[in-house]
């Protein structure tokens, strides 16, 4: 059975058509599925942004209350690193991953779908808490025992922790999947020393996604049961201690912040040398310093503890290696200059928000040195200076890198370019609205204005910085209507593209936008690391690769065997949430999202698969 | 920016056709950076008290000089780095006629060489930092004054254990001697922190902090809480009033007596209120029946600058707005007052104002 026109549901109904997204297995439509999802989020955390931004342009404000901002803070936090960035990236996983690699799917097409519906269904929960007796409000670290019950005694902790279980466990089995298909699906002659840097980073990250998140996953394990079935581990009365929380956090969440920049980097080292017209420069040390990167990533968490009094001793050590982390990333970005170097360089809109990325990140690093060192840190930790550093690493460099992707794969995708001009004026909107925004913050944190405060007086002269970085922030918010409007329009008028818009060197290339089902009809041999440029300058001895079809192949349709859509994943994961759902509103639904979960894992494995 | 921008352009000029649009352009390009710094020069002037770049002991000046050292230093890496970036893209912008460029692949010396250079500069950062992170933790000298400083949300309760005094909110400190400060906390986490002083340490439950400074001049510096602690952690301020030592132990004389007794009946009928109303389930007001320890320790109330941790000068009016609406000015505080009326709420304030 199962050719690809064989199983495919009716999509000229818009039942037919929803049942066919709902059902679908094709890593392509998965990768669509998991972009639009994770932009609604971003626009969800961005708007929490704004109405903070709001709240502070000037001091002594009312916009929204004190116990509303710290719902909006925590919320803009957990929103943007699990519900945006993360399913962003993971987007790109799903869309370039196989067809980089010459694959015509993932390993495990199922369990990819389950974790994008674990992930939708995920970040639903957590923001139904709005709705339901009070959001997440201990700040996007849930710092104990702030989240005890003696102090939140609300729901709206529980919805948090469950939350970030839920979602870890869509990032650990994306990560498995990904880890799988890039080990045993290359294409013939693709070897691991020929694969697209976008591969590399991905694997990377998803090797770091296993490692960091059982971390957190503990911790929240632990937070559970002190909330529900007081035990004390992070409660100092019952012989606890708040900083083993900490530690558990942090051991996660230091690795999560390269999580959330090794694709972008992975996707800024496809752009360069695309819009350069030249091979990325010293691949082997960019692949291997984003493997240092994540390895000494794992040893560096305490440099967020420098404050908590852990000793000078403790304090050296982790300086030593956080400045030590500085030396892999400066070589990245030496690198990447180094590629654009002697190249013959285009400036479309993919190509800006990469040169983007690099410069802005650049920044991010640079501050991030001077938090390395603990006296310094003393000073300025837990103020604007922080909230400055961390956004230039993931605004200036995840956001600008992802965007740059968006642009870049947009044709891809549909088949259609995006508007450039509108491209560039987004571009140029969201640069400079960035630095008005995120450029003042360390002057505010120099001058001695914590984070997450709600207000602050009139005299202590934060008043003209604030204001700057809230129209900053204005900027961006219109930058991004910008970029929303583009895309819409473009998606059914943009200019027709053809399979290869950019003279790119990847094999996703080589075959026609959108791709087919199938991706490949023939699977490519490859000997180099940008195969198409081989067969375009006739340099290289790429076989197969040189017959992909033009768009308007699919009048032959090749008998290829793909897997049948399954409504299986989607199933499970409504009973995985349903579940949670019972910890919160009543017991009653544990027992009914644990019945979804066996039915479905019963279907699951009688399902024929294909 | 204005630097890397100059640095940047300058090659091109020359192989423009048209300088003057070209010109133009640098024009723009300067505008920009030259309103960032008019606006920098502008908030210059404005006076920000809180700023962590008027240290007044050794601890907060060490960290000041390494924040500045590495600021420069980053500030030149800054302009080498980016505008080694601004340079390539403009200089190898594509043009009409390009063919392929080039393929390089790599270069090992050069790649080597700029691995070993940010090693260099974040080996020097390190030989600066890990002595200053020492004598940051350094111990107290013996006739150091102790001080426990108590987190709870949102307010710091001060105790000098060895002088017998406890007050809130307004830490006195005299000059030109060791203090050693240890850190607690009652609730959550909280963290002491005066930019002039000191860097920040956190105040965990279940722990003890302990850090030394020794205060060089006298005066008022605030600080506030640096760690998240629940819905009014932006309200949770204090100050420190650093004095002469004469005028430290008149200060900490005056403190540990008891009350002031009220002299007039309207100040007579606010002690009654306050004992009455409740207020003594939580506030202590030696020499009277108030005994409470879940708020701050009103026996010299008075005599503080500051209300409400902080955040309201001590006058009349302001101690009437608290008493009137405590979760209006504070949103999240647990301060239960009862229905007062207007002679009662006069009386609360006349002899609260009196207990210097």
């Amino acid at each position: 059975m199962a050719t690809v026109t064989a199983t495919a549901p009716d999509t000229r109904t818009f039942a037919g058509t929803a049942w066919s997204w709902i059902t679908t297995v094709d890593h392509k439509r998965i990768a669509v599925l998991y972009l639009v999802t994770s932009l609604a989020f971003f626009m969800l955390g961005g708007l929490e942004a704004l109405l903070m931004r709001l709240q502070l342009a000037t001091p002594e404000a009312d916009v929204v209350s004190a116990e509303r901002f710290t719902e909006l803070f925590t919320m803009h936090g957990t929103t943007m690193v699990f519900l945006a960035l993360m399913p962003l990236s993971a987007a790109f996983f799903n869309l370039l991953v196989p067809l980089m690699i010459g694959a015509r799917d993932v390993a495990f097409p199922r369990l990819n779908a389950l974790s994008y519906w674990i992930y939708l269904f995920g970040g639903i929960f957590m923001n139904i808490s709005f709705v339901a007796g009070g959001a997440p409000n201990a700040g996007w670290f849930g710092y104990a025992p702030l989240t005890d019950t003696a102090f939140e005694a609300t729901h709206a902790i529980d919805f948090w922790a469950f939350g970030l279980q839920i979602l870890g466990v869509s990032s650990i089995l994306a990560s498995i999947n990904f880890i799988v298909t890039i080990i045993n699906m290359r294409a013939p002659g693709m070897t691991l020393n020929r694969m697209p840097m976008f591969v590399w980073m991905s694997m990377i990250t998803a090797f770091l996604i296993i490692f960091a998140f059982p971390a957190i996953t503990i911790g929240l394990v632990l937070l559970i049961f002190d909330r529900y079935i007081e035990t004390s581990f992070f409660i100092p009365e019952g012989g606890g201690d708040p900083v083993l929380w900490q530690h558990l956090f942090w051991v996660f969440g230091h690795p999560e912040v390269y999580i959330l920049i090794l694709p972008a980097m992975g996707i800024v080292s496809e752009i360069l040398p695309t819009y350069s017209r030249k091979p990325l420069f010293g691949y082997a040390v960019v692949a291997y310093s984003g493997a240092a990167i994540a390895l000494v990533g794992f040893g560096v968490w305490t440099h967020h503890m420098f404050t908590v009094g852990l000793g000078p001793i403790a304090d050296t050590a982790f300086a030593i290696s956080t400045m030590a982390i500085a030396v892999p990333t400066g070589v990245k970005i030496f690198n990447w200059i180094a590629t654009l170097y002697g190249g013959s360089i285009s400036f479309k809109s993919p190509m800006l928000f990469a040169v983007g990325m690099v410069a802005m990140f650049i920044i991010g690093g640079l501050s991030g040195v001077m938090l390395g060192s603990p006296p310094i840190d003393s000073q300025v930790q837990d103020t604007y200076f922080v909230v400055a550093h961390l956004h230039y690493v993931l605004f200036g460099g995840t956001v600008f890198g992802l965007f740059a992707g968006i642009y870049h794969w947009f044709p891809k995708f549909t088949g259609r370019f995006m508007h450039d001009g509108w491209g560039k004026v987004h571009w140029l909107l969201m640069l400079i609205g960035f630095n008005l925004t995120f450029l003042p913050q360390h002057m505010l944190g120099i001058d001695g204005m914590p984070r997450r405060v709600h207000t602050y007086a009139a005299d202590m002269g934060f008043d003209l910085w604030n204001m700057m970085s809230t129209v900053g922030s204005l900027m961006i918010g219109l930058s991004f209507l910008i970029f929303i409007i583009n895309a819409l329009r473009s998606i059914r008028h943009g200019e027709p593209s053809g399979g290869d818009p950019w003279d790119g060197g990847t094999l996703e290339w080589t075959i026609p936008s959108p791709p087919p089902v199938y991706n490949f009809a023939e699977i490519p041999v490859v000997d180099g690391r940008y195969p198409a440029w081989d067969i375009k300058r006739g340099g290289g001895h790429t076989g197969a690769v040189a017959t992909a079809p033009e768009a308007g192949a699919e009048a032959d349709e090749p008998d290829i065997h793909m897997p049948n859509p399954s409504y299986w994943p989607i199933v499970m994961a409504a009973g995985m949430v349903l579940a949670a759902c019972g910890l919160i509103f009543h017991q009653a639904f544990i027992l009914l999202g644990a019945m979804l979960f066996v039915i479905s894992l019963v279907g699951w494995i009688e399902e024929p698969a294909g | 920016m204005t630097l890397a921008n100059g640095d940047a352009n300058r090659p091109v000029q020359g192989q423009r056709s048209t300088p003057l649009t070209y010109r133009r352009r640098i024009h723009t390009a300067l505008l920009i950076p030259a309103l960032a710094v008019a606006a920098l020069a502008v908030a210059a002037c404005g006076v920000t008290p809180q700023t962590t770049l008027e240290p007044t002991t050794e601890a907060a000046r060490t960290a000041r000089d390494l924040l500045m050292f590495v600021f420069w230093a980053m500030v030149v890496t800054f302009v080498l780095v980016e505008g080694a970036l601004l340079y390539v893209l403009v200089r190898y912008r594509r043009r009409s006629g390009d063919g392929i460029p080039p393929q390089t692949h790599g270069n090992t010396p050069l790649e080597i060489g700029w691995t070993i250079a940010p090693a260099i500069l974040v080996v020097i950062i390190v030989v600066l930092t890990v002595p200053a992170i020492f004598s940051n933790a350094r111990a107290a000298s013996p006739d150091a004054l102790k001080v426990r400083a108590i987190g709870h949300q949102w307010w710091f309760e001060f105790q000098y254990p060895d002088i017998g005094v406890v007050t809130a909110n307004e830490l006195h400190l005299p000059v030109g001697r060791d203090v050693e400060i240890q850190l607690e906390s009652n609730d959550v986490l909280h963290s002491f922190w005066v930019p002039s002083l000191r860097g920040k340490l956190d105040m965990v439950p279940g722990r003890e902090n302990k850090f030394t400074i020794k205060p060089e001049v006298t005066g008022t510096f605030p600080g506030q809480c640096a760690e998240f602690c629940g819905t009014a952690h932006a309200l949770m301020k204090f100050y420190v009033v650093v004095e002469t030592q004469a005028e430290f132990t008149a200060w900490a004389e005056t403190q540990r007596a008891e009350r002031v007794p009220p002299t007039s009946d309207l100040a007579r009928l606010g002690e009654e209120t306050l004992t009455l109303g409740g207020c003594v389930a939580c506030h202590t007001i030696r020499g009277t029946d108030s005994a409470g320890v879940l708020g701050p320790d009103l026996t010299h109330i008075g005599s503080r600058q500051h209300i409400a941790a902080g955040i309201l000068e001590n006058t009349p009016e302001n101690m009437r707005a608290w008493l009137s609406d405590p979760q209006g000015v504070k949103p999240g505080n647990t301060m239960v007052i009862p229905e007062l009326t207007t002679e009662q709420l006069d009386a609360l304030v006349a002899y609260m104002q009196g207990l210097k």
